[in-house]
């Protein structure tokens, strides 16, 4: 029983990285429709910056976090004004645009692995001493992950909830037809999209970065399809949903990798398949259905 | 030549056909089907490792592998197995991957399924011996045959070419039947196939299953000529490769396919070896991946559909020029000219098989707390022309859509001569003579107009799986009979010089009229038309509306949800008014023009 609570703990902190990319992928979804593969290596780029300016320019480590973050948002916009969007502009079909993210992602992969060769990184921070807490045993770093996360979904929820930005970034994800049939999704609401997601992603890549202690080129690459699970699990386009889907996931995964590491993937893939068993297009599926229909 | 430069011929020949085998099944899900298989190098590892099993002899508790099975059985039975082990995966996966709609959803399903059954081959050890693979599987006829290794290796050749011939004969004999015409057009807009009766999840999962199978069969093929198979040999990123060749060659062309199999498999990344070393293996590998990233941007941004683009049938050939100059005189003699007012002389158009009728009962459906439709009643008079309209949001669409079964009501019944549809799927209800257009047009995009208007006419042989492989004589004389009714079609509608061109190059109202054709295809005994009038110029409008007093005094029951009010005017016999989801007044629109009610729904919207 303890190792239960023990593995809870883990699965806190690792459903606290999956929800801040889940969140950062679906809003992306929600606003631009383009489900996008890429959004890994939007992830390990932020890593790497982030160990630039940790190790290389021996920054303070929080603000490596925040250079990390906003080379995710910088890479993030420049990909979706330069690729992304011309594509879409052209009428570019939904097959072929998630072969346009495959490919981003192939380039990003590959320029990163010529650089960084094979080898892993890591930020070298010193060990830190154990904090029990109700039977879970975190670290200060550990803390520091759930905190980042929990802080920047409460301003996301402000953003989305009072800010009139954050309003229409959410009412395009609810629904796309009516927000698009009102003139919403404005260039400047999209590039504002790109920008939160890809800062949401660069968070998510060097909290999973720090949390793992060491990575490498295909680090976020690999780490993308659970991101994509906790989005699906909750619904594509819906960022509560998302955060729900990050929960369930992060934590039964880690739960399971306590009995066998090597089904911690499997677990939460399983999850994933018997939601779109019972729930096809996630379990807050109707608006998502909606806008499938849309856009076929 | 030497002995070793023939060995590296043959085996190069060997790879071409293996992997042009791989690309044919492939290009039958994704250039023809549109399903994106992101699993596909699953299918191909799931075929070797079952012909190795079954070639190999059981595994002794002695040996250096552990494997299932090892039923040691002769050629060609490991090959036939590993194609029913392919089909039989790609059903499972298939029963839950292909239930989102969307396909970049199913593209991500099938990705995590490739990567969790990767991982569990590479952790059970008693499957295929994990991570260190199955090895010294034995040739076929290795035993028997004493060719010498070059000669065999020629021979290998031969048995290589014999089933790349047969794949090219099978896949060739699906793609040029009308189930390949239903699958393209699904490809091209799946919920407008769905809205003529075709049932995408079901067709998606048979090609689905079909290249599985193929994918397996090169797989079993490669196993036989390399002996070994391991995890290093299926990393998910290969998938992509094919991808790339298929899109480069040319989607949806079997040539295509083979030509990428050639470029992209053979050439590019066979080149390195040729070029002086760069640096280290590692580097020269990223920059080969980058570089495959950039060919899929260059090639989806500069020729979309690859080198060799997918073949246009020009079907009006077909037709005898006789049978086309009798359509086009008929409709010229007949047809007044639509600008003058003059009264309809042509017999009724009957399309229809008998006037259906249709009642919905207290239909509703929210989304996220808005009841888009809420407790709407009402009946359609058949053989009439109804008209619903009302103002932005009132709901019309989404009832057309509820009555279609394009989405599911939340209650309520939708009676079509009597039998509640209500939450039916959308083929079903099309299969009952309830036909839809689209507010949006909605034409198959990649198909010729021709091919848009025999897509959607029932009852073709050749238009399912089974039928497609009895062969194309088989439904020729039906195709014969639809092409003359099709072709008639276009010659009332006067689009006879466009029935060869891609419906996607036509014109915005040409569309729409396409869209109309392939409706009345259909025979429909309940025609939904949303918004037909929608982006169509004024000279064009009265051409349908003419269309539509046809069909209607042919017995045609119509519901027509429509802004210009003109044409609701001119063709509807009684209007609907909705507002906020539900019934606001009924009556023609004279009375209504006179209705306080309707006139502040509409200042008020």
């Amino acid at each position: 029983m303890s190792q239960v609570v023990l593995s809870l703990g883990f699965g806190l902190v690792t459903a606290s990285i999956l929800a801040l990319g889940a969140v950062g992928f679906t809003l992306q979804f929600g606003v631009t429709n383009l489900f996008n593969l890429a959004f890994g290596e939007n992830m390990t780029v932020a890593a790497f910056v982030a160990y630039l300016a940790r190790v290389s320019l021996h920054w303070n480590m929080w603000l490596a976090v925040a250079a990390g973050a906003l080379s995710g948002a910088v890479l993030s916009l420049l990909i979706g004004r330069l690729i992304y969007q011309p594509f879409l502009r052209r009428g570019t079909s939904q097959f072929a645009m998630v072969m346009v993210t495959v490919a981003v992602s192939f380039i990003l992969k590959n320029v990163l692995q010529i650089f960084s060769g094979a080898t892993f990184y890591s930020y070298q921070l010193p060990p830190e001493s154990p904090i029990r807490f109700l039977g879970m045993v975190f670290d200060a770093r550990q803390l520091t992950i759930i905190a980042l996360a929990v802080v920047s979904l409460l301003g996301l929820h402000l953003l989305f909830r009072y800010t009139r930005i954050g309003k229409a970034m959410r009412a395009t994800s609810d629904n796309g037809e009516l927000a698009r049939s009102v003139g919403i999704p404005t260039d400047r609401i999209i590039s504002a999209t790109w920008l939160l997601s890809g800062l949401l992603a660069g968070l998510a890549g060097v909290a999973l970065a720090i949390d793992l202690g060491s990575f490498a080129s295909t680090t976020g690459g690999s780490y993308l399809l659970l991101i994509v699970a906790a989005a699906v699990f909750g619904s594509v386009g819906e960022p509560y949903g998302a955060v729900l889907g990050a929960l369930v996931i992060g934590i039964a995964s880690e739960v399971a990798a306590n009995y066998n590491p090597q089904l911690k993937d499997v677990v939460a893939f399983a999850i994933l398949v018997l939601v779109l068993l019972v729930r096809p297009e996630g379990l807050r599926g109707g608006r998502v259905q909606l806008r499938g229909e849309v856009t076929v | 030549m030497s002995p070793a430069i023939q060995s590296y011929a043959a085996t190069l020949l060997v790879y071409l056909g293996v992997n042009a085998i791989a690309c044919w099944g492939l290009n039958l899900q994704f250039g023809i089907g549109g399903v994106m298989n992101f699993a596909f190098i699953l299918y191909q590892a799931m075929g070797a490792y079952i012909t190795a099993v079954l070639t190999l002899p059981a595994a002794t508790t002695q040996a250096d592998q552990r494997y299932i099975l090892g039923l040691h059985l002769p050629w060609p039975l490991p090959l036939a197995g590993a194609a029913v082990s392919g089909a039989a995966l790609a059903l499972a996966v298939g029963s839950f991957a292909l239930r989102p709609r969307r396909r970049d959803f199913q593209a991500t399903v099938m990705l995590v399924v490739s990567i969790i059954a990767a991982t569990l081959v590479t952790t059970e050890q008693g499957w295929f011996n994990g991570n260190q693979g199955l090895f010294g599987i034995p040739q076929p006829f290795a035993g028997t045959l004493s060719l010498g290794i070059t000669g065999y290796d020629w021979f290998f050749v031969a048995v290589t070419l014999g089933l790349a011939l047969l794949t090219l004969a099978f896949t060739g004999l699906l793609t040029s039947a009308p189930w390949a015409r239903r699958l393209r057009a699904m490809r091209e807009n799946a919920e407008a196939a769905e809205s003529l009766g075709v049932h995408v999840r079901a067709e998606s999962l048979k090609v689905y299953v079909t290249g599985g199978a193929i994918a397996a069969v090169s797989g079993g093929l490669l196993v036989e000529f390399i002996g070994a198979w391991s995890p290093a040999a299926w990393g998910t990123g290969e998938t992509f490769i094919f991808f790339v060749a298929i899109i480069i060659g040319g989607l949806g062309n079997n040539f295509g396919a083979f030509f990428g199999a050639f470029l992209v498999l053979g050439v590019f990344l066979e080149l390195p070896t040729y070029l002086p070393q760069l640096s280290d293996a590692n580097v020269e590998e990223s920059l080969q991946s980058a570089a495959i990233g950039v060919l899929i941007l260059a090639f989806l941004w500069w020729r979309p559909q690859g080198i060799f683009p997918e073949r246009k049938r020009n079907l009006s050939r077909a037709i005898p020029a006789g049978a086309r100059a009798v359509a086009v005189a008929e409709a010229a003699g007949t047809v007044p000219d639509s600008r003058n007012e003059q009264p309809r002389q042509r017999e009724p158009d009957s399309h229809a098989a008998a006037a259906g009728t249709l009642s919905v009962r207290d239909l509703s459906r929210g989304f996220g707390g808005v009841q888009a439709v809420d407790g709407l009643s009402f009946d359609l008079a058949p053989g009439q022309v109804t008209g619903l309209i009302g103002p932005n949001g009132a709901g019309k669409s989404t009832a057309l859509k509820l009555i279609a079964g394009a989405i599911a009501p939340s209650s309520g019944k939708v009676l079509v001569d009597g039998v509640n549809v209500a939450g039916w799927p959308a083929h079903k209800v099309a299969r009952l003579g309830v036909i839809r257009t689209f507010q949006h047009t909605s034409e198959f995009g990649r198909l010729t107009v021709l091919e848009n208007l025999l897509t959607a006419a029932p009852g073709q042989p050749g238009d399912s799986f089974g039928g497609a492989l009895l062969g194309r004589r088989h439904a020729r004389a039906r195709q014969q009979e639809l092409l003359a009714r099709a072709w008639a079609l276009l010659a009332d509608f006067q689009l006879t010089a466009a029935a060869d061109s891609y419906a996607g190059q036509l014109s915005g109202g040409q569309r729409r009229l396409v869209e109309i054709m392939r409706a009345l295809m259909a025979q429909p005994r309940i025609l939904l038309l949303d918004e037909p009038m929608a982006g169509v110029n004024p000279a064009l409008r009265l051409v349908i509306e003419e269309h539509l007093q046809r069909l209607r005094d042919g017995g045609l029951t119509m519901l027509m949800v429509e802004h210009e009010l003109g044409s609701v005017e001119r063709v509807c016999d009684s209007v609907i008014v909705m507002a906020q989801g539900r019934v606001l007044a009924t009556g023609t629109m004279a009375e209504l023009r006179r209705n306080e009610e309707v006139l502040s729904a509409y200042l008020a919207g």
